[in-house]
């Protein structure tokens, strides 16, 4: 039982806030939101760092290390509101390394490394919901390989991503396949989503397809539980962020001839954000932990994680914003688009109602964070 | 980072558990996993088991007979005890007075009054709240006169835990009303059987004679029972605080107490109730949510790196869920939570308790009962307050 970090994690952590703070600052989110929501220059710039590389194999280029230094390194994205989805890279070196055939590892795990391909999960339909099991999308075998039928919603970056990694009904059971953009019968249709980031509506027609495995409900819970941990660890650092704001414009802003910080039901305020905030840190550290443990374990960890950073999440964007006042509902002020950033985590791979049934179904006679 | 204790802590757990499984009396640890009364000869006879094995000082240092244990170790004994259903083990002594004796009292007084805590031979009882001072400690008013090589003590105590019980009592008393309230305040060793001393207890909300007012008429208390220096008690009360650490988020109880609201929500025929589920589920999360807090203290203090000063979110979060089980098994039993049938409360009642489930008697006592927990160790609110002040200075 240990939550210290080591010596190469607290570098890798000084080496991404660098890279935030110097490269990353306010003024180009706001450039790359106004351009579309990604940047595939920043996307390279994280490549550069070695960030796309962390989680894949050495011998498929990459640099082996797991999922507490996937963590780190997304609380500081976090913390600089990154828009592009590097915890993508970490879902597809995941499932991929765990569940594909070693041809297509070889193919593609050294490109993810590298940056050269952006691999993104596909997964939304219309009628699932967050129910991974619910997919209408047909695989059907072809002459080479096979071919996808598919609609999916709210693809991280859809139309900028090189390939897609997408579950779909083959012989009445799920698969999981990966489906280049460029494929013919494959379109996008690219929009801005509310954090800022960029999303889209991708179309499969008899789309070529390579299979990633037949066991595609397994695959496709590792990911999402991947995505799951990426993102509680970029909420802590959303949230990190959120509170100093919070900290700083209340000891700034006077009211009545005094700073707003004077003030105890204000303060009681900032007292239970501080609560939420290190109940999600703790429970990203769990979930971040329990990545590697059996399936139904590993599920359970991380639902429980997700009902705690939902209800941080948006306890602390909605007290940051009510604490700042009338300029925390500005554009202008950056508050605000972390708020946004908050409430559009909450409903990314499963909301809190959503993760709480899934805790409510799984609950057994004992608790606790060893039972 | 790893989750996983190490082997040797494992073998340490298995070692306790072993021990407690052996050695706490069945019919003790039934009337604990059920909310029934527990006697003092329950509470100390618990106390002087652990005494013989020399664990009742588990949190001592070795130098004072203690087993010098590591902090992840006495997680993992106070786990043990309370997943067994041990009674907790009353902190006046050992866990509060002790770590003040040793660090401020004389080797006479070392001698005089640490073997009786070890043993749990002596019940102590704490002094400090004052009718009037609520969460402010420092405006004591109990006064403490020097006259020759005796105190005469007179004032007034309230909210003493157990004090109905006790042998001994420390109290914070006030020596001089000059400077600021905190530089006036002694920390004195008090015999309750002296003359001039009067426990009158204090009937709460549940119907429990849990606390006492204790009151001091012209009490003569020997110079030699005053710990480390006049008008210095302020700095040894602050001691005593720092040692209430993660227990006081009481995480491993309510784990246990988890355990049997869920064994409640079955017999009431509430584990298929999706909504009453749910709440559970939420409660669930919140505990493993408030362990890895606590487990995130307990590195820390074992690597000496990234120190958490997070002792009131431990207790603000540790309270609520406290009160949110009580109140979930209230709420399970429903109607039948309303009978007030006191002797149902007592272990081998053989009465017809209402809708035939006499482990629904004491359900909506414990929920009225804790209701303190937001209110006692410093109510949650100043905790609230001294979380803002490290946020916001």
């Amino acid at each position: 039982m240990d939550f210290d970090f080591s010596d190469d994690q607290e570098q890798l952590r000084d080496a991404v806030r660098r890279w935030v703070d110097k490269g990353y600052g306010f003024e180009r989110h706001r450039a790359i939101v106004a351009a579309g929501g990604f940047e595939r220059a920043a996307y390279g710039e994280l490549a550069e760092l070695g960030l796309t590389a962390l989680t894949v194999p050495e011998a498929h280029g990459g640099l082996g290390q797991g999922a507490i230094d996937a963590m780190v390194v997304m609380e500081e994205l976090g913390r600089g509101m990154v828009l592009e989805p590097l915890a993508h890279a970490f879902i597809a070196s995941c499932v991929l390394s765990a569940h594909a055939p070693a041809a297509l590892q070889a193919a593609w795990l050294p490109r993810i490394a590298s940056g050269e391909a952006l691999v993104v999960l596909a997964q939304q339909e219309r009628k699932a919901r967050y129910h991974l099991d619910k997919c209408e999308a047909k695989a059907a075998p072809a002459q080479a390989g096979y071919t996808v039928t598919a609609t999916k919603s709210i693809v991280p970056a859809g139309d900028m991503a090189d390939a897609y990694l997408v579950p779909a009904q083959l012989d009445g059971q799920l698969a999981l396949f990966l489906v280049e953009r460029s494929a013919v019968g494959a379109t996008a249709q690219g929009y801005g989503t509310q954090d800022g980031g960029r999303a889209a509506e991708v179309l499969l027609q008899n789309a070529p397809a390579t299979l990633v495995t037949q066991d595609g409900l397994a695959a496709l819970e590792l990911a999402v539980d991947t995505g799951i941990a990426a993102l509680c660890a970029e909420a802590v650092g959303v949230m990190d962020k959120s509170v100093a704001l919070t900290v700083d414009y209340m000891n700034q802003r006077k009211q009545f001839g005094v700073a707003i910080a004077s003030f105890q039901a204000l303060r009681h305020r900032v007292a239970d954000m501080k609560m939420q905030l290190e109940l999600a840190r703790s429970m990203s550290y769990y979930a971040s932990l329990m990545l590697g443990a059996p399936a139904s374990e590993r599920r359970m960890a991380l639902s429980r994680a997700k009902v705690q950073l939902g209800q941080s999440m948006r306890y602390v964007g909605q007290q940051m914003v009510q604490l700042h006042g009338g300029i925390g509902v500005t554009d202008e002020y950056i508050g605000s688009h972390y708020f946004k950033k908050l409430t559009q985590m909450e409903m990314t791979f499963g909301d809190t109602l959503h993760h709480l049934g899934e805790v409510s179904a799984r609950m057994q006679d004992t608790a606790g964070v060893f039972a | 980072m790893d989750l996983a204790f190490t082997p040797e802590e494992q073998a340490f757990r298995e070692e306790v558990r072993a021990w407690v499984r052996a050695h706490l009396p069945a019919e003790i640890s039934h009337k604990v996993h059920n909310a029934l009364r527990l006697t003092r000869a329950d509470m100390q006879g618990w106390a002087k088991i652990l005494g013989k094995k020399g664990w009742l000082t588990f949190g001592w240092p070795k130098e004072f007979g203690g087993p010098g244990w590591s902090a992840v170790q006495k997680h993992l004994f106070e786990e043990e005890c309370a997943l067994a259903g041990a009674p907790r083990i009353i902190p006046f002594g050992p866990v509060m007075v002790a770590p003040v004796i040793m660090a401020f009292g004389t080797k006479a007084q070392q001698e005089r009054f640490l073997p009786g805590i070890a043993s749990g031979e002596v019940w102590w009882s704490q002094g400090y709240s004052e009718p009037g001072s609520g969460s402010d400690l420092a405006s004591v008013k109990t006064r403490a006169e020097r006259v020759g090589d005796k105190y005469i003590v007179n004032g007034q105590k309230t909210w003493t835990t157990l004090g109905q019980y006790g042998e001994w009592m420390f109290n914070l008393v006030r020596t001089s009303n000059e400077g600021k309230p905190q530089t006036g305040i002694s920390f004195l060793l008090l015999d309750m059987k002296s003359p001039g001393v009067t426990v009158r207890p204090i009937k709460l909300l549940d119907g429990e004679c849990e606390v006492n007012e204790v009151f001091f008429d012209n009490v003569e208390v020997p110079v030699e029972n005053l710990i480390g220096e006049e008008n210095k008690g302020w700095t040894y009360a602050k001691h005593l605080l720092s040692h209430e650490r993660t227990n006081i988020a009481d995480v491993n109880r309510s784990k246990r107490e988890l355990e049997r609201l869920k064994r409640i929500a079955k017999t009431e025929g509430l584990w298929d109730d999706q909504r009453f589920r749910d709440q559970i589920a939420l409660l669930e999360v919140d505990i493993v949510a408030l362990e890895m807090l606590v487990l995130r203290v307990l590195s820390a203090e074992k690597s000496g790196k990234n120190s958490l000063d997070i002792a009131g979110l431990l207790k603000i979060k540790g309270s609520e869920i406290q009160q949110r089980y009580a109140e979930l098994m209230m709420l399970a039993a429903g109607p039948f939570a309303l009978p007030f049938i006191e002797e149902a409360m007592e272990a081998g009642w053989q009465g017809n308790f209402p809708g035939g489930v006499t482990a629904n008697a004491p359900l909506a006592s414990t929920y009225f009962n804790l209701r303190k927990t937001t209110i006692y160790g410093g109510s949650n609110e100043v905790q609230r307050n001294i979380v803002a002040q490290t946020v916001l200075g």
